[in-house]
């Protein structure tokens, strides 16, 4: 049965709950004027390798994952892609699981040590990741359900302090911001996703022209996590801030609604959306080491292991500079992991078209 | 010869292994020319009723005695051995021994009426909708589903479960809605296990192999015959287990909780209004008091400031904090509700009576609880039953407390997390592959 | 298997119980929970910050001013809490009042610091305070019928706001410190002689230190700029008085050899409300007009010349100048602006009697 619904879900769940967290600070540091530059380009990225990606999947049977296609085109290629996407994958939540647990220090639970938040956002996305992949899709469709539509109504409202002339000047001066560091951090936006339409294959059915509708949805979110906060307190301002979207929120004041800060529920949409996403990593990550390394583990134990392994090393990271420092790292290996992947998928496809037809 | 023998053997043995029942009966008769033994048990069979169609039916014929002999082959099977023939004595069937030929036949006496007769339901109320129920009777509830779905496409299997007892179980669905895996799936189970005993419904699900610690009902139970056709044409299967007054619907998903059949008796938007009300009243049950204890305890800071100063006004010298405050009256409630289902109806006012006293009124009064509490707590149970099914209430009950722990560690995080997790445990459900989240035509597709 | 799994849970959400106990949530009934905040300078280093809480009692709510003197806000909290049965929590702090000496040295600091904490909201309102600020807030105790709230009322939208208020909230006065083209004003407040608060006028802010300061008036202009509806507010004339229904403003901007030009139009809607003698309606409309522009004009000129660019005058150039120019907007732009301003009245109608002078 087609379950592209499932996919489009999951695909707008995962990347709000990205963008709206590191994506604008990011952007606005990158540059200080017309902000939609950077950010079209790196929409026009995220199709290209997303187009790139899918069509190269095309090539293998709808049963081969992106595993099987690696460990089949022999042991070199499989070490050299699948051990980046482990180490990749695996930072991605380390920075995720420290990052999220720290704002949420920040915003509302100065009291809870940062360890016990840690331990709750891995004990939830370890628990669902353990039940498997179509939990977690079946899951993020009711997530969609129950809050997307809050998310939505706090992107209208967000409106409301908005000034317009903070939209001047609109165009870049200089490309200046392919030589910013932030700009590219930026890309772990698009950068964490995408890959997993290559791990569900075989397991949730879906079909192309739907990931590329889940990805159109997307663009607004990427242009309102910045815009919002530029519009409502202008570049000065707002790039003295370390979660510009979250201020931006914060500004909006309703006398009708019968809770105070709106930052709360936004906040806590968003996370919700990363433990699905944090989840869904876990699920690639073990499916990886269950299918190369270890595979007379049972996952349950792998899904323990690995999250145990990711709580020490938050443990480990003292300080926001040290997840930023770590997040620059990771830089390097999303962009080898972003655009070598999908490439080397269209290669190995090729070849394996080329060979069947020899054959 | 030793056909009479043989009679005279068997008849003592039975009489030996069961004879002390008093309700055993042993009547000798004449038919014609042929001497019988009719024995059965008084309590199941009407037997003035029994012999005289017996009579009415053999003495029309007036023939010699190999035809009378015929006409009862007719009307009902021949037994031979003790076992079997005792088994048929305690399902209420009547036992012909013919000493002559040494032949034992049972058949199907006229019963004695034990069963209810066709009442409205008793925990499905409906309102604007059929009224007839499902009873004890198996034959009688297969009736009333064959008058509400009369087409050839409905499929009834029969099986007899247990060894020294038998009960029966019946399997229907719908020829060609339902997943034929589905149907395999069940069919297997039930003919591998039937030799097991059935009373409950705890059985059938370890018959059936279903998940025995799943806090979701793998089943969803009706007594209404129209709910029943509603989920066949849906493709689902449906088990009756005798003496079982409700039909077993399998797999549950959970749109189940949010709607039934009867909604479609409204016109359409109110339908639509009516599920979406149970939607929030799902949400509301399992948010509310979780909700309450983050607010209060965690993060006031989401209230406004004048709410904050009511808040904390009303538990102004409540002396424990929020969460014991709210699992102590939770418990207090789950005690009425279960206390009120357990009381005879005479008594039950009373309860309700003393319970709203000691909620509304004297632990407020002793400052033991903030009024507020009981607000929340009140709208939150009444919230939970808006549900659709008991069972499916049950579910939402327990699931309140899993946000509520969350929430007084937490706070609002805390409420989020018990949303997420609830929902995580809703879509890893499955039963028997189907899951419980199934999207519509998931069930017949397979 | 699942047996296993479900003792794993179990356990693991027992050790979350046990754990909850380590750090401390306290109810809201133990956490004071102060309204308003004020703020005044005791010495060079020191500040001195003013809570105002509501306590609760059995007849109703009670106002409560604790004072206490340290080197940071989040000191002196942290002094009085100590101090108090309960804790003190600024989490529902709803204004910020500052002395009015402290506010012309400037309260850059403050605003960022509240800004960087959690605790105190971005959207609390900000008010300068022109009387001795212990006079102030011994005479808020006080009132009686006081919900605590009294003077959060005094600025909400849906309570006692006015159109002639600045309604200035902490992020505003932040983002005015970091914007290079936008200034904020703070209502300036006092005791009154028979209510509890007089408005009078606002501080015009620069860079987070009062510079100036208007009338009530011109704040009322000041907000329709803003956008804010000046719905209300009722004007006086010779000849009468109206109610202002609506209010627009149009802005046309462009810069020539490097000056910018503004030209305003400010249109008004109003209705007739008292007429002294038979004025015609063009009489009150023109007359309404001659009232208006002075003071419109003045206004401008006047912040013109202290380098402030309140109205966000230069928000409207933002197209015209580029960025790197815009960052001199208040020192080169700004004081060379020329504008022209036009008003423009209608009388949409004269209430239940008909026009006069017909």
């Amino acid at each position: 049965m087609d379950k592209s619904l499932y996919v489009v879900f999951m695909y707008i769940v995962s990347h709000a709950g990205l963008i709206l967290f590191l994506y604008p600070e990011n952007i606005i540091a990158s540059t200080t004027q017309g902000h939609w530059v950077p950010i079209v380009i790196e929409v026009f990225v995220h199709f290209f390798i997303l187009t790139v990606f899918l069509k190269g999947l095309n090539y293998f049977p709808k049963q081969n994952d992106l595993i099987t296609i690696y460990t089949s085109a022999g042991k070199i290629i499989a070490f050299l892609f699948l051990v980046p996407i482990f180490l990749y994958f695996l930072t991605s939540n380390i920075i995720t699981v420290r990052g999220y647990s720290e704002i949420i220090t920040i915003v509302f639970l100065s009291n809870t040590p940062l360890w016990a938040i840690m331990v709750v956002l891995l004990a939830i996305s370890s628990y669902l990741a353990i039940k498997g992949v179509e939990a977690i899709f079946r899951t993020g469709v009711l997530i969609f359900i129950l809050l997307f539509p809050l998310i939505i109504f706090i992107l209208v409202i967000s409106f409301q302090n908005v000034d317009w002339h903070y939209v001047y000047p609109l165009w870049v001066e200089d490309f200046s911001f392919f030589s910013q560091s932030s700009y590219y951090k930026s890309y772990f936006a698009i950068g964490g996703v995408f890959l997993f339409l290559g791990f569900i294959r075989a397991s949730i059915p879906y079909k192309n022209k739907y990931v590329l509708i889940a990805a159109t949805a997307v663009i607004p979110i990427f242009l309102l996590s910045v815009y919002i906060p530029i519009l409502v307190f202008g570049q000065a301002t707002a790039s003295t801030f370390l979660y510009p979207f979250v201020l931006a929120v914060d500004s909006i004041n309703l006398t009708w609604f019968m809770f105070d800060r709106m930052t709360m529920f936004f906040l806590l949409s968003i996370i919700i959306f990363i433990l699905l996403f944090i989840s869904l990593v876990l699920w690639m990550i073990v499916r990886v080491l269950s299918k190369c390394i270890a595979p007379s583990i049972k996952p349950f134990y792998l899904v323990v292991a690995v999250s145990l392994l990711i709580f020490i090393i938050c443990l480990f990271i003292p300080s926001w500079k040290d997840v930023e420092q770590l997040f620059l790292w990771n830089t390097i290996l999303r962009f080898y992991v972003i655009l070598g992947v999908p490439i080397s998928v269209v290669i190995l496809g090729i070849k394996s078209r080329l060979e069947g037809d020899i054959k | 010869m030793k056909g009479l023998l043989f009679m005279k053997s068997l008849l003592s043995e039975i009489n030996k292994s069961i004879g002390k029942n008093d309700d055993l009966y042993k009547w000798s008769q004449d038919f014609g020319n042929i001497q019988v033994v009719l024995v059965g048990l008084s309590s199941l069979i009407d037997f003035p009723k029994t012999i005289q169609l017996l009579e009415g039916q053999i003495q029309t014929v007036r023939h010699s005695s190999e035809v009378i002999v015929q006409q009862l082959h007719k009307i009902g099977k021949v037994k031979s051995e003790k076992k079997e023939i005792i088994e048929a004595i305690f399902e209420g069937e009547l036992i012909i021994f013919i000493d002559e030929l040494g032949l034992v036949i049972s058949i199907d006496p006229v019963p004695k009426t034990l069963n209810r007769s066709i009442e409205s339901p008793s925990s499905d109320n409906n309102i604007q909708g059929p009224l007839s129920a499902f009873n004890e009777d198996l034959s009688t509830n297969i009736g009333l589903l064959r008058k509400e779905f009369s087409s050839v496409e409905l499929q009834v299997s029969s099986y007899t479960f247990g060894n020294s007892q038998k009960k029966g179980l019946s399997l229907l669905y719908c020829k060609d809605q339902v997943n034929n895996k589905l149907v395999e799936n069940v069919t297997k189970q039930v003919e591998s296990n039937l030799d097991k005993m059935l009373y409950t419904i705890q059985d059938v699900t370890k018959m059936l192999g279903l998940p025995k610690y799943s806090l979701i009902s793998s089943f969803n139970t009706t007594e209404s015959p129209q709910e029943v056709y509603s989920n066949l044409v849906k493709g689902r299967v449906v088990l009756f287990l005798d003496r079982l007054p409700y039909a077993l619907i399998l797999p549950s998903t959970l749109w189940d909780m949010f709607a039934i059949r009867n909604d479609e008796n409204y016109s359409f938007v109110i339908m639509i209004a009516l599920r979406l009300l149970r939607v929030i009243g799902a949400i509301t049950a399992l948010v509310l008091p979780g909700l309450y204890v983050a607010l209060v305890a965690v993060n006031p800071e989401m209230l406004r400031i004048e709410l904050a100063l009511s808040v904390a006004k009303t538990r102004e010298g409540v002396p424990y904090p929020a969460f014991v405050e709210v699992i102590l009256m939770l418990v207090i409630l789950e005690l009425i509700i279960e206390a009120s289902v357990r009381l005879p109806k005479s008594i039950g006012p009373t309860v309700t009576m003393v319970g709203g006293i000691v909620l509304g009124q004297a632990a407020v009064d002793a400052r033991l609880v903030s009024n507020l509490l009981i607000i929340i707590l009140a709208a939150s149970t009444i919230a939970s039953s808006t549900i659709v099914g008991f069972q499916n209430s049950f579910t939402i009950r327990i699931f309140k407390y899993n946000t509520l722990v969350l929430a007084s560690i937490f706070g609002v995080l805390g409420v989020f997390t018990g949303l997420f997790l609830v929902c995580a445990y809703i879509a890893s459900k499955t039963t028997l592959g189907i899951p419980y989240l199934s999207v519509k035509g998931e069930m017949k597709s397979g | 298997m699942n047996i296993k799994k479900s003792k794993i849970y179990i356990l693991l959400v027992m050790l979350l119980l046990l754990t909850s106990g380590c750090w401390d949530n306290r109810d809201i009934n133990h956490r004071v929970m102060p309204v308003v905040l004020g703020v005044s300078k005791e010495s060079e280093e020191e500040y001195k910050a003013y809570l105002q809480v509501p306590i609760l009692q059995e007849d109703g709510i009670k106002t409560q001013i604790i004072t206490g003197v340290g080197k940071t806000i989040n000191e002196i909290v942290d002094k009085t809490s100590a101090n108090l049965e309960s804790n003190v929590d600024l989490l529902h702090i709803k204004v910020i009042v500052i002395d009015r000496a402290f506010a012309e040295e400037g309260v850059k600091d403050l605003i960022s610091g509240i800004m960087r904490s959690r605790e105190i909201p971005s959207k609390a309102l900000v008010a300068i305070c022109e009387e001795d600020m212990d006079e102030f807030f011994k005479k808020m105790s006080q009132v009686e019928l006081s919900d605590g709230t009294a003077l959060l009322d005094y600025f909400e939208k849906n309570a006692g706001w006015n159109p002639q208020i600045a309604l200035t909230r902490v992020w505003h006065v932040y983002r005015s410190i970091h914007s290079y083209t936008k200034d904020v004003a703070i209502p300036i407040i006092r005791l009154g002689e028979s209510t509890l608060i007089e408005q009078a006028g606002s501080a015009v802010i620069k860079n987070g230190a009062m510079l100036d300061e208007i009338n009530s008036d011109e704040t009322l202009l000041y907000n329709a700029f803003q956008g804010m509806s000046a719905h209300g507010k009722i004007e006086v004339l010779d000849e009468g008085s109206v109610l202002i229904l609506d209010n627009g403003l149009n802005f046309a901007s462009r810069l020539e050899n490097e000056l910018p030009i503004l030209t305003l139009e400010l249109q008004l809607e109003v209705m007739i409300l008292e007429v002294k003698g038979d004025p015609t309606i063009e009489k009150i409309e023109k007359e309404l007009e001659k009232l208006l522009k002075p003071r419109f004009e003045n206004m401008i000129t006047k912040l013109k010349d202290s380098e402030a660019d309140i109205l966000g005058i230069g928000q409207l150039f933002r197209k015209e100048i580029p960025r790197a120019q815009l960052k001199d907007w208040r020192s080169k732009y700004y004081p060379n602006l020329k504008f022209n301003l036009t008003v423009d009245v209608t009388i949409q109608n004269s209430g239940n009697l008909k026009e006069p002078g017909e």
